[in-house]
C-alpha cells in the first residue's frame, strides 16, 4: 500500500506525457486513490502505532529508512487532499486562466516528492527528495510564462544552493559517523565541532528552502508571480518540506546543548519572521504578495514554535508547531486560490480591486475571510487551536510573560493585514464590476479548504492527542 | 573518521578551497550564469569531498585502505541531480534572455537571437 502512495503519482506523470489529452483526469484520479490509500494508512498508524520500512531488503546502514508515524501520515493527507482540490479547481479554470498543459505532470511530481520526503528518514534520501520538489516547485512558477521566469530562476539558484549547503553538511555527518538513517545516528550522536557546523550548515540550507526569516527574500516574488493554484500549492506544501527536515534533525538528532544553544535563535527568527512578514504584508499594493508575506509571517510561528519546542521540551508545544502546519497549509490554499479567483474575475492584481467584493463575489470573499480568521487565530479555526496549544505549552512552563505578549503583539499585525483586506470587501458603495459573470464552482472550490479549518476546530481533541503522543 | 594522511589533506583543502571560491561566486556574482556557474564548482567541491572521504581504513590496524562503496554511489547521485538542475538553470536563463530583450546583457542576447535567427533561416 505504501508503495502505491508513491507509484501511482509517478505512473499517471508518465502516463501523461504518452497521453496529454487526458492529462487533468489521470491527476485526480490519482490524487483521489491517493487521498483514500492515506487516509485508509492514518487510520492503520494511529491504531497499530508507527512502523518502519529498510528499503529492498538491504540490511540496515545500506538501506533507505522509510517510517510512516501519524505526522507523517497526517502530512501525507493533507498533500493528496489538497492536490485533489486544487487539481480540481485548476481544472475548473483551464480554460479561462490558460493553464499550461505542464502542470498535470507537474503537480503530480509534486505530490510524488512530497510523499517521499514525509516518509524518507535517511539524509541522503531526504536530499534527493528536496532536490526533485525544489526543481518541480520552480517548473511550475516557470509555467506563468515570462512574467515569472526572473522569479522562478532567482527561486531555482537559491534553492540549489540551500541543497548544496544541506548536502555538504550531509557529507561531513557521513564522514564522522559513516552512517545515513536518523535513527542510527541520533544513537551515536556526539557533540563536537564537526557536528555542530554540519548541523549549522544543513540548517542553513533548509531555511533558505523553507523562507525561514531572514532567508524568506524569494518567496513573495516566486509565489506572487505563479498561477493561483500553484501559489496554493507551493505555499500550502512545498515550504513545509524542509521545515519537516529541519524539526526531524533538531527534535531527533542534535545533542541537549546544541539544541539548548539554537533554541533561541529559532524563536527569535520565528518573532522577526512574524513582526516584519506581517508588516510587509500590511504594506504591499498587492493582493498576492500580500497573501506571500503572510506565509513569510505564518512560517514565523512554526519556527518560533520550533525554538520553543527546542527550549522547554514540552510536547504540546511540539502539537502546536504541527497544528499550525496544518492549519497554515489550509487557510493558505484557501487564501489563494480565493484571491486568485476575484482577481481573475475582477480583473487586476492589486488590492484595490476587492473594493466591495462582499457584494460582486461573496462566496470568494466569505472563503478569504474563514481562512484569515485562522491565520489570525480566531475561535473556532485550526489557527486558533494551535495558537492556544502554543500558549498552554508556553504557560506550563513559567509565567515569563515575554511570548505571549509578542504573540499577542503578532496576532495583532495579522489581523490587521487580514482586515485591511476584509473592510475594502466591505466597502459596497461603488464596487469594481466584474469583467464577467463569476464562476460559483471554483468560489466553492475555494470555500472547501476554508471549512475544512473551520472543522479542524471540531476535530481538536484527537488531534491534540494524535501529535502530543508522537513528541 | 579515517585518519588523515598528506596526500589526502592536499585533496582535502583543494574541496574546501572549491566550496570557498563557489560560495563567494554565488554571493557576489549578480549575473545569472555566473551563479548557475558558481554553484557548480561548489557542487564540484562537494563531491571531492565526498571522493576524498570514501577513502578511509578497513577497520582498525588494517594496513591497506580501500574506498567507501556507499559515498561513490552518492555521488552518482548527487552528480546526476546536480546535471539536471544545471540543465533546467540554463533552460530557464535562456528563456529570460528571450523574454527581456534591453537588459544589461543586451550584446549577449543580441548574438544569441542573431544566431537563432541564422539557424531558423539555415533551416
Amino acid at each position: 500500500m505504501i508503495i502505491l502512495l508513491l507509484v501511482l503519482p509517478l505512473l499517471t506523470a508518465l502516463l501523461m506525457l504518452l497521453w496529454p489529452r487526458i492529462a487533468p483526469l489521470l491527476t485526480l484520479l490519482s490524487a483521489a486513490i491517493c487521498s483514500m490509500l492515506a487516509l485508509q494508512l492514518l487510520l492503520q498508524i494511529s491504531e497499530q502505532g508507527s512502523r518502519s520500512w529498510l528499503l529492498a531488503g538491504w540490511p540496515s546502514g545500506l538501506a533507505i529508512s522509510w517510517q510512516a508515524d501519524t505526522l507523517s501520515c497526517l502530512l501525507i493527507l493533507l498533500s493528496a487532499l489538497l492536490q485533489l482540490l486544487v487539481g480540481l479547481y485548476a481544472f475548473a479554470t483551464r480554460v479561462r486562466d490558460k493553464l499550461k498543459q505542464g502542470f498535470w505532470p507537474l503537480s503530480s511530481l509534486l505530490q510524488l516528492s512530497l510523499t517521499a520526503l514525509w516518509l524518507s528518514r535517511d539524509l541522503f534520501n531526504l536530499y534527493v527528495c528536496l532536490e526533485l520538489l525544489a526543481l518541480v516547485a520552480v517548473a511550475l512558477v516557470s509555467l506563468s510564462g515570462r512574467i515569472a521566469i526572473k522569479a522562478a530562476l532567482n527561486y531555482l539558484l537559491l534553492s540549489l544552493f540551500g541543497s548544496l549547503c544541506y548536502l555538504l553538511g550531509v557529507v561531513l555527518l557521513y564522514g564522522v559517523y559513516g552512517v545515513l538513517d536518523i535513527a542510527g545516528l541520533a544513537s551515536q550522536w556526539q557533540t563536537s565541532w564537526l557536528s555542530n557546523s554540519a548541523l549549522l550548515l544543513m540548517s542553513l540550507g533548509l531555511m533558505l528552502k523553507a523562507a525561514l526569516w531572514p532567508l524568506h527574500g524569494w518567496l513573495p516574488a516566486a509565489h506572487a508571480a505563479a498561477p493561483a493554484p500553484v501559489s496554493a500549492l507551493l505555499s500550502a506544501l512545498v515550504v513545509k518540506g524542509p521545515l519537516f527536515i529541519l524539526s526531524l534533525l533538531w527534535l531527533q538528532l542534535a545533542s541537549t546543548e546544541q539544541a539548548q544553544a539554537m533554541a533561541l535563535l529559532f524563536a527569535a527568527a520565528g518573532l522577526a519572521a512574524l513582526l516584519f512578514g506581517g508588516w510587509s504584508a500590511l504594506r504591499t499594493p498587492y493582493a498576492k504578495k500580500m497573501v506571500a508575506y503572510s506565509t513569510v509571517a505564518q512560517l514565523g510561528y512554526a519556527t518560533l514554535a520550533l525554538g520553543l519546542m527546542l527550549k522547554f521540551n514540552q510536547p504540546l508545544i511540539f502539537a502546536a508547531l504541527w497544528l499550525f502546519v496544518l492549519a497554515h497549509a489550509l487557510a493558505k490554499a484557501a487564501c489563494f486560490l480565493a484571491i486568485g479567483e476575484m482577481s481573475a474575475t475582477l480583473g487586476g492584481k492589486r488590492l484595490t480591486i476587492l473594493k466591495g467584493a462582499s457584494q460582486t463575489m461573496p462566496l470568494a470573499m466569505f472563503a478569504f475571510a474563514v481562512a484569515g480568521g485562522s491565520l489570525i487565530g480566531l475561535p473556532p479555526s485550526g489557527g486558533f487551536l494551535a495558537k492556544w496549544a502554543l500558549l498552554q505549552g508556553i504557560w506550563l512552563q513559567g509565567q515569563s510573560l515575554f511570548w505571549p505578549l509578542a504573540l499577542l503583539l503578532a496576532t495583532l499585525l495579522s489581523a490587521a493585514y487580514v482586515f485591511r483586506v476584509v473592510v475594502l470587501a466591505f466597502d459596497r458603495a461603488d464596487p469594481v464590476a466584474p469583467d464577467f459573470s463569476p464562476q460559483l464552482l471554483p468560489q466553492w472550490l475555494a470555500l472547501l479548504p476554508a471549512l475544512a479549518v473551520w472543522a479542524m476546530a471540531l476535530f481538536s481533541e484527537p488531534l491534540l492527542l494524535l501529535l502530543r503522543l508522537e513528541a | 573518521m579515517a585518519e588523515l594522511s598528506h596526500p589526502l589533506l592536499l585533496f582535502l583543502v583543494t574541496a574546501a578551497t572549491l566550496v570557498a571560491i563557489g560560495v563567494y561566486g554565488f554571493i557576489c556574482g549578480p549575473e545569472p550564469l555566473r551563479r548557475v556557474v558558481a554553484l557548480n564548482i561548489i557542487s564540484a567541491g562537494v563531491f571531492m569531498l565526498m571522493v576524498v572521504l570514501a577513502y578511509r581504513s578497513n577497520g582498525p590496524g588494517a594496513a591497506y585502505f580501500t574506498a567507501d562503496p556507499v559515498l561513490h554511489a552518492l555521488v552518482l547521485t548527487g552528480l546526476v541531480v546536480a546535471v539536471s538542475a544545471t540543465a533546467f538553470a540554463l533552460a530557464l536563463l535562456a528563456r529570460l534572455g528571450q523574454a527581456t530583450a534591453p537588459l544589461p546583457t543586451e550584446q549577449e542576447t543580441e548574438q544569441e537571437t542573431e544566431q537563432e535567427t541564422e539557424q531558423e533561416t539555415g533551416q
